[in-house]
């Protein structure tokens, strides 16, 4: 008999098939063929992008010329724009507003086929201390409210391009699933005064099979309560806000956390797409206690049909117990 | 400067681009998916699926040629129809054994994958045998909701199988999508006694840009705000809440309406894949008390959406969707197509 699950933060429901399990092997992937072709993020097209917001560079070489490790530039196409002020209206019964926003590309690297997992350990530490100076400078524009960074790998992630990059978007509005999210977790906090992630955290620690592995400052494992098969969270052990927040130290474990759990989905499910995003507290709104930031990685295995847009419900054919085993390597 | 439109009844914001915004025919979907095996659905091959829990049949016994339309309980089920539920608790996490049912509605004996192609009439029948599905599992008092919907096609989620069919999945609890939406509505109704779907299509009818189709008592629109481009809704005129108690004279109209869609989509944009979501009322028994107004506030109705574009990590994330061709642009795209 399948098991209902119910996420605590959100109050999903999920249904894990406990009763015919798959396995990597059991998915049909589309191949991850590069379809190469002329790619703005590589060496020497630093032209064809919008000049650069911000880089990491060999202090020799010129702005928007190569010679540099991650480069931030503005989408040439972006869901949002950055000049201008905030617009709301109603046209009759429905209510608009316009598209102010920051939409960034974060190019984490020259090369057009490293993936995270197969940079060194100093250029991924490299791509996170980006992403926290990306977030801390968006944080004083105070139009914004929530900043989202998120990652988009392969075809059937929704990836346009292939040459590897993580995009940020700061809204000014925080969106509906964050709101639902922080409202699960301040609830929970509310009543109990214990933060939601840290008894999660516990909890998976003591019972361990979820476990992907742990470090010093992280711990990676298959949620309970998994929407994907093989989905896996990196959440700090210790109780912190914001990704931010982050020491040098946390910052240098997390990017070998990171790269190990990529590898590890790589290895496993023989390079699957994915899609990763870091949650974290909202900006320029008043702070409430009782939100942990984390990241949440989820392999592109299955497709979302009727069933999951119509009830919101997920259906997981991977129990995340067995999932963690084969993370592992234990299968 | 890309728009920002907020859905009226969840309070979903989506995000209509103007500066990435592609033309209609940007979306004309590629063939794709791979080949299909000996198919268990057609007429002949009764004895390949579990044994039928209803059918529309002209001549023949159970489980044997001479049907029209077949009911079989699905081969791979979600959720199980036998046993008690059982809720409880695991540390600080609910679970809850998969008590449900998940059933297939063969829509024809022929081999044919999209019911756009089946003739209006049989249409009919389907949509005949959905309510009577919906009215057999309400008197299951285990059972909550009942979600009618279809995957047609690979990227929407279809198996490899290709003949035309839609499932069925009776859930012990009232989905959270579908809580969502109700609230919502009820909401509204609480502060304008008024159905915000009435107002809805009163607005659409004004405004006139979004209309596909006004057709027999029903009309057809790209919502105001789309998640999907060329997402269409279907929504009968006059106020109705529960599809299964609507009135059985206009399943007709109902069915020509929804073929002529599903047409404009298949001739329009290349026969992309699509799912269609029936959103009606839950089940709502006198003891419990819930839904008081529902008769009221809730509209039932049709969501179709094709499946062009792909769900990536902002929308994960975020809940926001982004939807590259703006509405007006796919009401006259798609009023335009000729059937």
């Amino acid at each position: 008999m399948a098991e209902l699950r119910r996420d605590p933060i959100v109050g999903r429901w999920v249904i894990i098939d406990t009763d015919h399990p798959s396995g990597p092997e059991d998915f049909e992937k589309e191949p991850l063929a590069f379809r190469g072709g002329d790619c703005p993020f590589c060496y020497g097209n630093e032209a064809t992008t919008p000049p650069e917001i911000e880089v990491i560079r060999d202090p020799a070489t010129e702005s928007n010329k190569p010679g540099w490790l991650v480069r931030v530039v503005a989408n040439k196409f972006p869901a949002l724009q950055i000049e201008g002020a905030l617009e709301r209206r109603g046209l009759g019964l429905y209510d608009m507003s316009n598209g102010i926003g920051a939409h960034e590309i974060i190019v984490q690297t020259p090369y057009h086929h490293k993936e995270l997992s197969d940079l060194e350990d100093y250029e991924v530490e490299n791509v996170i201390k980006m992403y926290c100076r990306r977030m801390a400078d968006l944080y004083k524009d105070t139009r914004f409210k929530y900043i989202l960074l998120f990652k988009n790998y392969g075809p059937a992630s929704g990836a346009s391009l292939e040459h590897p990059h993580t995009q940020l978007i700061a809204l000014p509005m925080i969106p509906k699933n964050v709101q639902e999210e922080l409202d699960g977790a301040f609830k929970y906090f509310d009543y109990r005064e214990r933060c939601i992630f840290c008894d999660i955290n516990r909890q998976e620690l003591q019972e361990k099979e979820r476990i992907v592995f742990e470090s010093k400052y992280f711990l990676a494992f298959c949620p309970y309560v998994s929407r994907f098969p093989f989905e896996v969270w990196l959440v700090p052990k210790k109780h912190q806000d914001a990704f931010c927040q982050m020491t040098h130290e946390q910052i240098l474990e997390l990017a070998k956390m990171l790269k190990e759990t990529l590898q590890r989905i790589k290895d496993v499910l023989l390079h699957p797409a994915y899609n990763f995003i870091i949650h974290t507290s909202p900006i320029n709104t008043e702070h409430r206690e009782g939100y942990h930031w984390h990241i949440e990685l989820m392999p592109k295995l299955t497709r979302v049909a009727g069933f999951e847009w119509g009830t919101g419900f997920y259906i997981v054919p991977t129990p995340p117990e067995l999932a963690a085993k084969y993370l592992r390597g234990e299968k | 400067m890309p728009e920002l439109r907020k859905d009226p009844i969840i309070g979903r914001w989506v995000i209509v681009s103007t500066e990435r915004a592609k033309k209609p025919d940007h979306f004309i979907s590629a063939s794709e998916g791979p080949q299909e095996g000996e198919c268990p659905f057609c007429e002949g091959r009764e004895s390949h699926t579990p044994p039928e829990i209803s059918a529309l049949r002209k001549q023949g016994e159970k489980n044997k040629p001479g049907w029209q339309i077949r009911v079989v309980p699905s081969i791979a089920p979600f959720l199980r129809i036998e046993g008690e539920l059982d809720r409880r608790g695991h540390g600080m996490y609910d679970i809850m054994n998969g008590i449900g049912a998940h059933e297939v509605v063969i829509e024809t004996p022929r081999h044919i994958s999209n019911i756009a192609d089946l003739p209006a009439e049989q249409i009919s029948d389907i949509l005949t045998v959905y309510r009577e599905r919906l009215i057999d599992l309400e008197r299951d008092s285990r059972f909550k909701y009942v979600l009618i919907f279809k995957n047609y096609g690979w990227s929407a989620g279809s198996g490899r199988l290709k003949h035309s069919r839609s499932q069925l999945i009776a859930t012990p609890v009232t989905p959270k999508r579908v809580k969502e939406e109700l609230v919502g509505a009820r909401q509204y109704f609480e502060y304008h006694e008024r159905c915000i779907f009435c107002d809805i299509i009163r607005q659409e009818l004004e405004q006139k840009e979004r209309v596909v189709l006004d057709l027999n008592g029903f009309l057809a629109i790209a919502p105001f705000a789309s998640r999907f481009p060329f997402e269409v809704w279907i929504l009968p005129k006059k106020h109705s809440s529960d599809y299964a108690h609507s009135d059985p004279a206009h399943r007709i109209d109902l069915a020509k309406v929804l073929k002529l869609v599903l047409q404009k989509l298949k001739i329009g944009l290349n026969d992309p894949a699509y799912n269609y979501i029936i959103h009606t009322a839950p089940f709502r028994r006198q003891k419990l008390g819930y839904w008081k107004t529902i008769d009221q506030d809730y509209h039932w109705h049709i969501e179709i959406i094709p499946r062009l574009t792909r769900v990536a990590g902002f929308e994960w994330g975020t809940g926001f969707y982004i939807c590259p061709l703006a509405p007006e642009e796919a009401g006259k795209f798609l009023r335009e197509v000729k059937v």
